[in-house]
């Protein structure tokens, strides 16, 4: 026993005991402090966290604002879409709750877990993170069902984009798709999952367009369920839109374009609103606000005819002999136009070695300015713009709204193009050279323009040479964006060449003729290439598919008070009287609402022409003849 | 054997009453965090009911504990460590693995963690070495020390279970610390150990790294590894002075808490009785602490002044780590609070070590010489 208690009588450490009461007293301190700090300092600042934390808010879905067309038919509505929720502070178990949902909606496993791995850091845990936005009505049901035994799911109900016409506006509704970054660090209202419009009126109008989201605060238990519910802030509906387009008008449009690549705008010439306004092909806007799947995407992306390209505001095509209205304006305004004085055309023109051609091989003969119009004679306007000069021409197109931006609320449109010396020399480092002249007055060369840009220009012709803004909503005020230089006479007299055109037994219009109507009108033939001797000696239906020129047509229509101006282009359509038809059967719809559809037959041939396979020859940029 | 008279009056009862007055806190505190606004079938009070049977076997226990004469423990201190040792090998062959670590043998009733003897067992080996040092101690004697407790600990950090295998050698080390060194050694350590902590880094498991990270900024990660931090200042922070009252902790209350019965218990706590009542807690902790160094400088004979201040550091690491994380001063550490986080055996064993040095205070006056 006595070793047990050998030491009995030492005394024990006398530092270290003070070291023990040191080191009470130094975690009593530091504890104190930090408790100060946290409950008394900052006790008011956790206190709001905690009720933050505890209450929890979710947002209410606005509605998107309706889209109606000039007769208040629906195009875009809102339908209820079910979308799957995870909230990660009431799952349990992640992995098996994923497990569950694909053994339930047919989804990949390793899918769901890549959505739930991208969004997790974006998404608090007690909000619901979207893992499927676009549930079935049986999913719906089956995960409604199972609920209770799965907690952290949420089936939750949001309005969804649906257009009532997918394909026939898409260029001009554009679509809505889900948020992305920038978007959302442009607009701190946006949520991830927010929809927002992306292309088109969707996109322009994003503003009015979209509602204010409403505010619910509740308070959850354990599992995530609500025990009470207050509104902070109801929702509010976007606003509602309608459009001047025409779904009539529309409709007829895109039927005759179908089978085509091309683009109409049908404008009205006294407020600038525009009736129609088609480009084909097209896309369904629907795709996008369900997502796009990534073959859905590639589809449309290596489409060679490029359906997401709206052509009357976004190509630019060469006018063909449509321009020639123009030539003649600017001949007419320097004064060097006597509309008496006659032009011998023997069908070319020499310039130097070069020759230049009238589409007419025998010639016209002797062609004053009436005649050179209406039978679109090249020699007089190859004449004409000896006469009056890149300078004149390209001043006169430019007041005449070529070359800029027509101003209309849809996003990137072009502006095309009108060559000026300066313009030529910088592009291609060479001075200005008469053949371009001769290019230029007839609508080829260096003269890009759009559609819309065609149209504005005729409705000018008709309405006192106003050069409006093409409006598409309904309740627009009408905008004068500059003038055409002519007087009223010499207005007139581009008018009165436009409907002899239709008129004339020689004219190229004849065929959009219409009873009851007065019309006019100018075809166009725009080169794409340069023809190869090969490539000339073929018959046009022989001519491969994109070596075709495009054909122009633009036209005006008035009867009373109502008037219109069209512009049409079909892309490698060859002649531009080949659109008559379609033109036509607008006027008709116009003034008679009488439907005339696109023959079978036609639609036939556009869709055999583009299989013709193209030789292996060089393309040459579209020049002169 | 008949017991002595004064023994029960030598007993330290300020000890034996704070020591259930914080069981007692510990289970009002639980019962609250078990979520009784919850519905039927959703409340984790089993934990309540099973943290009141463990507390009341540890009571019992330490009565056990009590009335034995301590001293023998220093007879049986090598034996104890060997077999603790054995056992800790054991673990090796034939443990049984949870949550993939292998730290458990199934003893066919239940399972044990030789871990828990381990760190009672050390601080019954260092106070028999430690008691019989004249002078601090030197290189030499310190290595001696250390490797001891390098053999438990390294036994248990192999498992792995770093926290248990660092308890162990922290509660050493506080007893060396006790004890004292001499100026070299106490020098060269503090030139040392903080050039090496560094390096600890490199041995450290990727997640352990992370909390670190996110214990230098939670808001880095606030959904994933922060949470727990900012959850808990939370709080504890929206208790303000007075606190919300019993049961009336939303954020406990909501589970927006994690780990609020175990680790975290003290949040709810801070949350419910506030400043006020975080305060008095600590002061019980303290004097708690406090009387374990009453009873270190009471002792008679040097044996029982080193387990006692083996059981102070045994709580005191604890208490220390497990408030500092609470209060996001430290990184998160899964180590409970004693007395106030759930745990069976952890229960038990407290009450067992308070049993124990209550047996050397009440032993305090016999064969005075």
């Amino acid at each position: 026993m006595s070793d047990l208690y050998n030491h009995a009588n030492q005394e024990p450490p006398r530092a270290g005991l003070i070291l023990l009461q040191a080191l009470i007293l130094g975690v009593f301190c530091l504890f104190s402090i930090r408790l100060w700090y946290l409950q008394i300092h900052h006790g008011e600042d956790y206190a709001r966290k905690a009720r933050e934390n505890q209450m929890r808010q979710e947002s209410v879905f606005s509605p998107r604002g309706l889209i109606r067309d000039r007769n208040g038919d629906l195009l875009a509505v809102n339908e209820p879409a079910y979308a799957l929720g995870l909230v990660r502070e009431d799952c349990p178990d992640i992995d098996k709750t994923l497990h569950q949902v694909a053994a339930w909606t047919g989804r990949d496993f390793d899918e769901l877990k890549k959505i739930y791995k991208k969004k997790r850091r974006r998404v608090k845990p007690f909000e619901p993170l979207i893992l499927i936005s676009d549930l079935s009505f049986g999913e719906v049901a089956m995960i409604d069902a199972n609920r209770l035994r799965w907690p952290g799911l949420e089936v939750q109900v949001r309005p969804r984009r649906q257009y009532r016409y997918g394909e026939l506006l898409a260029h001009v509704l554009g679509y809505v798709a889900e948020a992305n970054e920038k978007e959302m660090e442009k607009r701190p209202e946006l949520a991830l999952g927010d929809e927002v419009g992306k292309q088109g009126i969707e996109f322009m109008l994003e503003d009015r367009m979209r509602g204010v989201k409403g505010l619910v605060q509740f308070e959850v238990d354990v599992n995530g369920r609500r025990l009470q519910e207050r509104t902070l802030k109801h929702p509010r509906a976007g606003h509602e839109i309608s459009l001047s387009i025409d779904l009539g008008l529309q409709k007829l449009a895109m039927d005759w374009l179908e089978e085509e690549a091309g683009g109409v705008v049908v404008m009205d010439a006294n407020t600038g609103q525009l009736w129609a306004l088609a480009t084909a092909p097209s896309y369904n806007s629907n795709d996008f606000s369900s997502g796009l799947s990534s073959e859905q995407w590639a589809e449309l992306r290596d489409n060679p005819l490029h359906p997401m390209q709206n052509r009357v505001i976004q190509s630019v095509y060469p006018p063909g002999s449509v321009f020639k209205h123009v030539v003649a304006g600017a001949g007419l305004h320097y004064d060097m136009l006597d509309p008496k004085e006659t032009v011998n055309c023997t069908g070319q023109l020499k310039l130097g070695r070069h020759v230049f051609r009238c589409w007419k091989k025998g010639g016209h003969g002797k062609t004053d300015f009436m005649k050179a119009l209406v039978q679109s004679c090249d020699v007089y306007f190859y004449k004409m713009g000896k006469k009056l000069g890149v300078d004149r021409m390209s001043e006169f197109a430019m007041n005449s709204g070529f070359g800029k931006l027509t101003g209309i609320q849809l996003p990137h449109e072009k502006s095309g193009n009108i060559p000026t010396r300066k313009w030529k020399r910088k592009r291609f480092g060479e001075g200005w050279q008469g053949g371009d002249n001769f290019n230029m007055a007839i609508g080829q060369g260096y003269t890009l323009v759009t559609p819309l840009q065609v149209a504005q220009f005729f409705a000018g012709v008709i309405n006192g040479g106003k050069l409006l803004k093409p409006l598409l909503l309904k309740d627009d005020k009408t905008v004068v964006k500059g003038r055409i230089p002519l007087t009223p006479e010499q207005l007139k007299m581009l008018e009165d060449a436009l409907i002899e055109t239709v008129d004339s037994p020689r004219g190229t219009c004849r065929r959009i003729r219409t009873k009851g109507v007065i019309v006019g009108g100018k075809t166009g033939t725009a080169q794409v290439v340069r023809l190869t001797d090969e490539l000339k000696e073929l018959k046009d239906a022989q001519i491969p598919y994109k070596f075709r020129d495009h054909a122009w047509m633009a036209a005006i229509a008035e009867k009373g008070n109502r008037k219109f101006a069209i512009a049409a282009l079909v892309e490698h359509g060859l002649h531009g009287s080949w659109n008559g038809n379609m033109v036509k059967a607008i006027i008709e719809y116009l003034f008679d609402g009488t439907i005339t559809l696109k023959p079978e037959i036609k639609k036939q041939q556009a869709r055999e022409a583009r299989l013709i396979t193209v030789p292996s020859k060089k393309k040459k940029p579209a020049g002169a003849q | 054997m008949p017991i002595d008279r004064r023994l029960l009056f030598y007993i330290n009862w300020p000890l034996l009453g704070v020591a259930i007055l914080l069981f007692l806190l510990g289970v009002l505190n639980l019962y609250s965090a078990s979520g009784y606004r919850l519905e039927e079938g959703m409340s984790i009070a089993p934990y309540f009911n099973k943290q009141l049977i463990w507390g009341l076997m540890g009571m019992f226990s330490m009565i056990v504990f009590m009335f034995f004469d301590y001293r023998h423990l220093k007879t049986m201190a090598w034996p104890l460590f060997w077999t603790t040792v054995l056992l800790l090998l054991a673990v090796f062959f034939v443990g049984k693995t949870i949550y993939g670590a292998k730290r458990w043998l199934d003893l066919g009733f239940m399972n044990f963690q030789p871990s828990e003897l381990a760190k009672i067992a050390v601080l019954i080996v260092g106070a028999r070495i430690l008691s019989k040092e004249r002078e601090p101690l030197d290189f030499l004697r310190l290595a001696y020390v250390m490797g001891v407790g390098l053999i438990l600990g390294g036994l248990i950090i192999k498992q792995p279970d770093l926290g248990s295998g660092l308890s162990v050698l922290m509660i050493l080390g506080g007893m060396v610390l006790f004890r004292g060194v001499t100026p070299r050694v106490f020098k060269t350590a503090l030139v040392c150990i903080p050039c090496l902590l560094p390096l600890s880094w490199f041995f450290l498991h990727d997640y352990q790294k992370q909390r670190i990270m996110t214990f230098l900024d939670p808001t880095k990660d606030p959904l994933g590894a922060g949470y727990h931090i900012i959850q808990s200042e939370i709080a504890i922070g929206s208790g303000g002075f007075w606190g919300k009252g019993f049961l009336e902790g939303t954020q406990s209350q909501l589970r927006f808490l994690p780990e609020r019965h175990t680790d975290f218990a003290v949040a709810v706590f801070g949350e419910e009785w506030g400043f006020a009542g975080t305060m008095l807690l600590l002061s019980l902790f303290c004097f708690f602490l406090y009387q374990m160094v009453v009873i270190a400088r009471d002792a008679r004979g040097l044996f029982g002044s080193y387990l006692a201040a083996g059981v102070f550091f045994y709580f005191f690491w604890q208490i220390l780590i497990n408030t500092g994380m609470v209060l996001g001063l430290m990184p998160v550490v899964g180590i409970p609070l004693p007395f106030i986080s759930y745990g069976g055996s952890a229960t038990l064993v407290n009450f067992c070590l308070v049993g124990l040095v209550l047996n050397v205070s009440m032993r305090r006056f016999l064969f005075k010489q």
